[in-house]
């Protein structure tokens, strides 16, 4: 009905108004609005290349929610996903960009690898530790950015990732050398970690995801029921207004970034005993960077980062199912950046209502932009109404 | 040890070039207030459609071509998403990060490790560079690498210095609602700067795969682009020291070099480490510094990152 209205008014006859308060809802819809025209875009440019994007959306969606294998490796995949996106999301709030969670998360998978090889015990005594170990890594490693950031005013988004690239050559330096396994067929990896995490039953799916699960109901208690979550958020939102009140705005700043460390590094550490047991230069699919659509697509709330952290990993199994077809997990990258892309026209746009001034006055539609968004409300706006 | 030193200078100022290239169109762009965090996936782009490019018709110029209108048109998507749509500059340009390393690496993975069949020559200067232990240094570079560091610094300093397109781009940086005011179009400056800086990132990418290395693998673009970004900072906004920080960066980089030469016993993997820690610490310690003496050098275009809006 909206539409039609559209098509007639089509002669520039409506105003874009800025709205005073934008409705969640209308975020919510913007999101997942863009994450479909993100897949239209790859599916028309899979098309052009001449593959079928309708055979591959079938194997994509077969193969991960079609059987138990794949909906357990889709809920492997999501654990480091969902921790990253937590990581990431925690800073969010505070306008913070933590973009080195790749690094902190390579870092905390070493220093859990280094409890795990070298440190003897029982399994029940070394897992805390290489949880702990993970956690103080992660942190360690965002240090100098948190605090560059908090006193210097230095940007953290180049700072911390600069930092990605010196994490991965230091654990391809230990992987490929000093603590490489010399065993047949291991291919520049460490020996494996005795101690794991126990999974579910017979499933590939281990205990990681309850760390992840646990972290996030954690989070949100703190940012919505305590003190210190209250400062974040008015900090977050004005950083003047917050420091204006009192509050330890460069206090914060420093605590949050080392909480978003030791997170990605607490990932780092679920993925070594959880998943792949062997450090190497090869243990996360871009986790990291991935974690940063998860935040970006939850607007740093940690529950909405819990079902977003599985939905791409769904996206990312299919990369992965899909590397007969040629498609790789780079090709999820790219599917991710134009995901970000239409997410952030589209937050734009869900500020935005469009007052149509014709035939039918009190006539409301939301729209922002041009071009692509306008078409992105439109479904956003007939979705809604 | 004169061959060293040679050596060193030569291989920073061939490794500073890709740098320079791509923040000197950061720079521009930031002028005009828009920020590209997606330099390094443009580099990527511009690094593979180069190569790519260059397998149907074997000439380094119209791999450049190619690398240009790839920039350009990545230039478009980002300028459209943020000058005309308005969007967030950081969660967009880490959308072309992504969007362009992800691309580039999906369709060069065919490409990868095939050395450049039709490279850049290097020009050999004839009298500059005779002159004893620097001249072979100095003058014996790819033309990228004499645009790099002899044709465009001059010529954005004078650009936009000197000229009144120049001090209309620095207005819509500093000033864009006053900038408006006095008729210039401050969403066409910007749209206009960063598609060109977009093309110059695509460009320094092109030198890497078809000059500098010259091959394309995963790892041709690790970092570059953010070493520009960083550069573009620490040389508060200013073409020539662009140029200085790039060399500086270069001769961290030839350091890799150094030790394979003298046979130094430090593993490759830290040796690699040195541009980013580098990076890192020029980011912080001439703050630090400034913290002591309580002056204040914040440089940036004081609209950088904002969206304008008439209002």
């Amino acid at each position: 009905m909206k539409r039609s209205d559209r098509t007639t008014a089509g002669k520039r006859s409506f105003r874009l108004m800025r709205r005073a308060e934008t409705k969640p809802l209308y975020e919510v819809i913007c999101r997942i609005v863009s994450v479909l025209l993100a897949l239209l875009v790859a599916g028309v440019v899979i098309k052009l290349i001449g593959m079928s994007p309708i055979l591959m959306l079938q194997k994509a969606l077969k193969s991960t929610l079609g059987s138990s294998y794949g909906f357990e490796q889709a809920l492997v995949l999501a654990t480091p996903l969902i921790l990253c996106g937590l990581s990431v999301a925690v800073g969010l709030r505070m306008n913070i960009w933590n973009i080195g969670a790749e690094g902190q998360l390579f870092m905390g998978a070493w220093a859990a690898t280094w409890v795990g090889l070298f440190v003897p015990g029982p399994t029940a005594l070394i897992l805390p530790l290489m949880f702990i170990a993970g956690a103080l890594a992660g942190a360690l490693w965002i240090l100098i950015p948190a605090l560059a950031r908090a006193f210097l005013n230095v940007n953290e988004i180049i700072t911390t990732l600069l930092l990605n690239f010196v994490a991965i050559l230091f654990v391809n330096y230990f992987a490929i050398g000093p603590w490489r396994d010399s065993g047949v067929g291991i291919l520049l990896a460490t020996k494996r970690v005795p101690a794991e995490l126990p999974t579910f039953g017979n499933s590939y799916v281990h205990y990681g995801i309850l760390i992840a699960a646990a972290i996030a109901l954690v989070l949100a208690f703190a940012i919505q029921r305590t003190k210190w979550g209250y400062e974040i958020r008015i900090i977050g939102r004005n950083r003047r207004a917050g420091r204006f009140a009192g509050m330890p705005v460069n206090r914060n700043i420093l605590l949050v970034m080392l909480i978003s460390g030791a997170i990605a590094g607490v990932a780092g550490m679920s993925e070594l005993a959880g998943n792949v047991h062997r450090l190497s230069g090869t243990i996360s699919n871009q986790y990291g960077y991935q974690g940063i659509i998860v935040a970006a697509l939850s607007s740093g709330s940690p529950l909405v980062v819990l079902p977003v952290g599985f939905l791409l990993a769904i996206l990312l199994n299919a990369g992965i199912v899909l590397q007969a077809q040629g498609i790789s997990v780079n090709t999820m990258l790219a599917i991710n950046g134009v995901i970000l892309l239409f997410a952030a026209v589209g937050w734009v746009a869900s500020q935005y209502r469009l007052v149509v001034t014709r035939d039918q006055p009190g006539d409301e539609m939301e729209e922002g932009g041009e071009g692509i968004s306008m078409d992105e409300e439109g479904e956003g706006g007939s979705g809604r109404e | 040890m004169e061959q060293i030193l040679s050596g060193i200078l030569e291989q920073a100022i061939a490794a500073g070039a890709a740098i320079l290239l791509a923040a000197m169109g950061e720079l521009m762009a930031e002028r005009t207030g828009v920020l590209n965090l997606g330099v390094e996936g443009i580099m990527a782009m511009g690094a593979v459609s180069a190569i790519i490019a260059e397998t149907f018709i074997p000439n380094p110029y119209f791999a450049l071509l190619i690398a240009i209108l790839i920039g350009l048109a990545m230039g478009v998507i980002y300028a459209t998403t943020v000058v005309s749509c308005k969007a967030n500059q950081t969660l967009s340009g880490l959308g072309m990060l992504f969007l362009g390393t992800g691309l580039a690496r999906w369709i060069g993975a065919g490409y990868s490790g095939m050395p450049a069949r039709a490279p850049f020559a290097t020009i050999r200067i004839p009298i500059l560079a005779d002159i004893p232990l620097v001249g072979e240094a100095l003058f014996n570079h790819t033309i990228l690498v004499y645009i790099a560091y002899l044709v465009l610094p001059p010529l954005v300093t004078f650009m936009i210095y000197r000229t009144r397109h120049g001090m209309n781009m620095r207005a819509v940086g500093e000033n864009p609602a006053a900038a408006d005011a006095c008729g210039v179009s401050v969403n066409r400056i910007r749209f206009m700067y960063t598609c060109v800086g977009s093309a110059f990132a695509a460009v320094g990418g092109c030198y890497l795969t078809m000059s500098f290395t010259p091959a394309w693998s995963d790892f041709t673009v690790v970092g570059q682009g953010w070493i520009a970004i960083a550069l573009v900072i620490f040389a508060s906004w200013r073409p020539w020291r662009v140029v200085g920080g790039a060399l500086l960066f270069g001769g961290v980089t030839s350091l890799a070099f150094v030790a394979q030469v003298l046979a130094w016993k430090v593993p490759s993997e830290f040796l690699n480490m040195l541009p980013y820690l580098a990076t890192l610490a020029l980011m912080i310690i001439p703050l630090l510094k400034m913290l002591r003496s309580q002056r204040k050098l914040t440089t940036a275009p004081a609209a950088l990152g904002l969206p304008y809006e008439r209002s």
